[in-house]
């Protein structure tokens, strides 16, 4: 189920999911149910693994499709699929409680009213069959040297910058920056590579 | 390198929110200045970001979330319910009920009591049973776990001589257990906290699940999905911590045992 709901649907038809959040603007319990069900399991995951603790990362969901729930106007639709925008709100909040006393973070409370922005799919994303593509990240996640990849799930898991994470990994800022690129670009066209 | 091209090769780690604070306001400039390659790149890079969310384990979110959920919304709904225009026929009616009801009061305010008192019995029994629902899957697990063969043993020694071990099971697919006996009790406002060291440079210790000992002094802990496999894990410890638990440990391990 998780798997699932990453995957886009065609961006030409209205999708089930901006269809649901429509109807959260007339204030349906039903279909507020329906996009939980449909989505609380990959919002928990990416929150619990960032908190790694289970009842604060019940509390950062519970945050999350509230402000959903209450702000669904927020969503638009025309500019991009719905779950990416739910997950990074989701990033966002999670990272906010990770690091309650940093610089980094106060900037981010600055801005935690303001949703994160929409963006829409890129083509090669929507051929994809959404278990395979699951399978694919995490294979070509998988390529990366050990320590490229820790980069990588700390800037994105634990919301570290650049110079964090060559401290925290003892490697010079110059190789973080580049394992952390040359990484997204692998994946990236790994992705783009014919299934 | 032109300077077009150094914003364009900062675009995904802008994306992922890794630059320091000084290159990521520069980026943030040059994005209002209005540059079309980088804000295209920029919408693709979001995406293929967001695609590192799979890198997480799956896990559920417990039932009791869900209602929480479902009843606020149910109840800012007839909250902000707009009124309606009413016809003047209707407020006759309406009128009529109202004396009616005034008449009843006595029996309007019993049946209400009546009415709440169900709803707090029933929401009780609903917690209850989700409670033994989840007991009964944790000592499912627990002794699937431990009758296992496929299950390792490893042995968590106390840092206190008059302290007994404790010890772990783990395995791969059901995941992991940690029990002890004659286990000291915390004080009421602290609380024994698990952790899992990974084998990964640079790791922090990761909370697993805060835990208080059973009357008799036992102990059994089950964590379902632990966030590292056994073959990544390097250690597990126990400490006590202020009641609620800690993000990290506050004091050395009260027991601890290396996972290999």
């Amino acid at each position: 189920m998780f798997l699932a709901v990453l995957t886009p649907t065609d961006s030409r038809e209205v999708s089930p999911d901006a269809a649901l959040v429509r109807s959260l603007l007339r204030q349906d319990v039903n279909a507020f149910e329906q996009l939980y069900d449909r989505h609380s399991r990959a919002v928990y995951s990416l929150v619990l693994r960032i908190l790694q603790h289970a009842s604060t990362a019940e509390e950062v969901v519970q945050d999350v499709f509230l402000q959903l729930w209450r702000n669904a106007s927020r969503y638009d639709a025309s500019r991009g699929p719905f779950l990416p925008w739910l997950l990074t709100l989701a990033r966002n909040r999670a990272l906010d409680q990770l690091r309650l006393k940093s610089e980094r973070q106060r900037r981010r409370e600055d801005q935690a009213e303001e949703p994160p922005a929409v963006f829409s799919a890129p083509d090669y994303e929507s051929a994809l069959d959404e278990k395979r593509q699951a399978e694919r990240v995490r294979s070509l996640m998988n390529l990366l040297n050990p320590r490229q990849r820790r980069a990588i799930e700390l800037a994105y898991f634990e919301g570290l910058s650049h110079s964090e994470i060559a401290e925290s990994l003892q490697e010079p800022l110059g190789t973080v920056k580049s394992w952390i690129r040359n990484g997204l670009m692998r994946l990236k066209e790994g992705l783009q590579a014919t299934p | 390198m032109s300077t077009q091209d150094q914003y364009r090769e900062l675009v995904e780690a802008y994306a992922l929110g890794s630059l320091d604070a000084a290159v990521q306001a520069a980026m943030e400039e040059h994005l209002r200045s209005g540059c079309q390659e980088c804000a295209q790149a920029l919408e693709e890079a979001r995406w293929l970001v967001t695609r590192l969310a799979y890198l997480a384990p799956d896990a559920t979110p417990s039932d009791i979330l869900k209602g929480r959920l479902m009843q606020t919304a149910r109840a800012e709904t007839v909250s902000i319910r707009p009124k309606s225009r009413t016809p003047i026929w209707l407020w006759a009616a309406a009128a009529a009920v109202l004396v009616f009801a005034l008449y009843n009061a006595r029996e309007a305010y019993v049946l209400r009591e009546k009415i709440a008192s169900l709803q707090k019995t029933t929401a009780a029994t609903m917690q209850d049973r989700e409670k033994l629902r989840s007991q009964l899957q944790e000592a499912k697990l627990q002794a699937m776990i431990m009758t296992d063969p496929k299950s390792q043993t490893f042995a968590l020694p106390a840092s206190e001589k008059d302290w007994p071990q404790m010890k772990a099971m783990w395995h791969d697919e059901y995941g992991l257990c940690v029990m002890g006996h004659e286990i000291p009790m915390p004080k009421s406002n602290r609380t024994l906290e698990l952790w899992l060291m990974p084998k990964t440079p640079g790791s922090k210790p990761m909370p697993l699940m805060t835990v208080r000992p059973n009357q008799d002094g036992s102990l059994y802990v089950v964590v379902a999905h632990p966030p590292e496999d056994m073959h990544n894990t390097q250690w597990l410890a126990i400490t006590e911590e202020p009641a609620g638990g800690s993000s990290q440990p506050t004091g050395a391990p009260m027991w601890m045992g290396s996972i290999s």
